[in-house]
């Protein structure tokens, strides 16, 4: 008796010593966000870890040529403030992804790569520790926030880092069988089970251990699953966020560039929003379009501080312009929030810097972007869906996870839509929507080649 | 067979206390910021412990949005070096709670968010 006594204490003794949490099962999910930084688009992606502490190891696409070359990086850990550092410079163009390691002595390029990845090997000596790939390391689970900075502008975004845990239930179930396998072989060992009562109470303690095991075992798919380490806690679908938009200067001047900045808040309480989710690869899709539709944008605007978007771009027209944000709050639904501004015509008193003739930060729409689209049926009729076909100058690469995006405005800007691509493949993409209401709408069909963003814009009559 | 059963028993209440013995511990939540940093601890009232930096007022400002409540500003008082203790009735529910602790010292001023899930029984 007194030896079974013993071995319990000692199975009590290694059961209490197991860790708390087994991080045997990666998060495996990677964060993806796109951030319009420098005049440039981009995709910061941060690698899923299975344990910590880990480098994080931090990379960023560019989608067109003239990216920043290098992004500076900052990891904080928000629970103790813990900083790494590092930078990265954005790779994944298919002309410009140029790695010094591959440079050969006396290569020529085409003319056409993209010039502000192509260095000369002078430069690239400088800079030899900059890779694709940074590692930042990571010590513990739970909030952080990244800061990139690039071109003289900087996004912090916030993000948790997630490990899973066992599930405490494998615990008990793997205990008990421990328990009972102990049991057996410490009775066999100890003789106890040739002795009556002493046989009795190790036959007794095996049972009741495989029974707990085997209960767990049945009842596992029904029992709660343990939240990952560092998840925040859940509590349930947001109210609407209002945005405030306003633009530094207020009124930017056509050919200038100016701040769109957008002040997110509770429509409930007022309180500032900070808990956006990552919603098709971005915090937010910002459209701006002039009210003529000539000019558009869609760009991802960059969080500079809790509740605050903010992104640079290049006024083209004078007149009003509409601001659509495409955004979705934690464990809510998608939402659309409205404003505008106007733009003062270039005729107005100059302001600080000449206006500059090349392409500004915002716009994707330069280049040749193949035929016009076609419609199915080729007269849309409201209310029911029509395919729009859209043939792709060069292959598409996936961009905000998808392989392409179109955009739909109506003529008054009361209505927008952003329709996915439906996964056809192929040289041709393939966008089915219907148009709510017979009226003049206003399309871009956007995609991603290896060099840039093609944007194609066209008009949609839909006839009573 | 008494004992038997009298073991079998034992065992029950062993995985019993396992199993619910792992409730709602107090809530306690630690966050950095550039200036200050700060462990808040909910119990019967919020306690804010100021872990790093010099904090001359703590002002928390509760809300929470799944249910679009905001609780009025309540000013924390000084309990004790880098301890600011504030009543919990501004935290009215059950839920997740934001707490908006706005820092105040010679490093300037800072706001801290947390998010804390408050049980009913505290």
């Amino acid at each position: 008796m007194r030896r079974v006594c013993c071995l319990l204490v000692v199975f009590l003794v290694l059961a209490g010593s197991a860790p708390a949490a087994a991080h045997v099962v990666s998060a495996g999910a990677d964060l993806r966000v796109a951030l319009t930084i420098g005049g440039s688009e981009l995709t910061v992606v941060v690698e899923g870890v299975r344990r910590v502490p880990a480098p994080l190891r931090v990379r960023v696409e560019a989608y067109h040529g003239g990216a920043p070359e290098r992004l500076a990086l900052e990891l904080r850990s928000v629970t103790d403030g813990r900083t790494a550092t590092g930078a990265v410079r954005p790779s994944g163009m298919v002309a410009g992804d140029v790695r010094p390691s591959g440079m050969v002595a006396g290569e020529v390029r085409p003319s056409s790569a993209v010039a502000s990845d192509v260095r000369p090997s002078g430069v690239v000596a400088g800079d030899a520790g900059l890779g694709d790939v940074a590692e930042l390391r990571a010590e513990q689970a739970g909030p952080y926030e990244l800061r990139l900075s690039a071109a003289g502008e900087s996004a912090v975004l916030p993000f948790r880092v997630l490990v899973e845990r066992g599930a405490s239930w494998e615990l008990v179930i793997y205990g008990a069988l421990l328990a009972a396998a102990l049991l057996a072989v410490g009775g066999l060992l100890t003789g106890a089970v040739a002795r009556r009562r002493a046989g009795m109470l190790v036959s007794a303690g095996i049972a009741a251990f495989v029974a707990i095991a085997a209960t767990f075992v049945v009842l596992e798919p029904y029992l709660p699953v343990a939240d990952p380490d560092g998840a925040q806690p859940t509590a349930g679908p947001r109210p609407f966020a209002r945005a405030l938009v306003t633009t530094v200067p207020a009124e930017p001047v056509a050919g200038q560039d100016y701040t769109l900045r957008l002040d997110l808040v509770d429509g409930a309480t007022g309180v500032p929003v900070d808990d956006l989710a990552v919603h098709h690869e971005a915090l937010a899709h910002l459209v701006v379009t002039s009210q003529d539709g000539v000019s558009f944008s869609h760009s991802h605007p960059l969080r500079t501080a809790p509740g605050r978007l903010e992104v640079r771009l290049r006024a083209e027209r004078p007149g009003r312009h509409l601001v659509h944000v495409e955004l979705e709050r934690q464990e809510s639904g998608g939402q659309l929030l409205t404003g505008e501004f106007t733009v003062a015509d270039r005729d107005e008193p100059p302001r600080d810097e000449p206006p500059r003739e090349e392409p500004g930060p915002g716009e994707t729409t330069t280049g040749p972007v193949g035929a016009a689209p076609r419609m199915v049926p080729a007269v849309p009729v409201a209310g029911r869906p029509t395919t729009v076909e859209v043939d792709t100058v060069a292959a598409a690469r996936p961009w905000l996870g998808m392989a392409g995006h179109l955009i739909v405005r109506s003529a008054d800007g009361a209505f927008l839509g952003h329709v996915h691509e439906m996964g056809t493949g192929g040289p041709t993409l393939r966008f089915t929507f219907g148009f709510p209401a017979p009226g003049r709408y206003l399309a871009w069909a956007q995609y991603a080649t290896g060099e840039r963003i093609v944007t194609v814009p066209f008009v949609v009559e839909v006839p009573r | 067979m008494k004992r038997l059963l009298g073991v079998l028993a034992l065992v029950a209440v062993a995985v019993a206390v396992f199993v619910l013995g792992r409730g709602d511990d107090p809530v306690s939540v630690a966050v950095t910021g550039a200036s200050y940093a700060v462990r808040v601890e909910i119990g019967g009232e919020v306690e804010v412990r100021v872990t790093s930096g010099r904090a001359d007022t703590v002002t928390i400002a509760a809300s929470m949005p799944s249910m679009g409540h905001a609780a009025p500003e309540v000013s924390a008082r000084l309990a004790g070096a880098g301890r600011f203790v504030a009543g919990g009735e501004m935290l009215s529910m059950a839920g997740l709670w934001q707490l908006s602790i706005r820092l105040t010292g010679p490093a300037g001023e800072e706001t801290l968010t947390v998010q804390a899930p408050v049980s009913a029984a505290r």
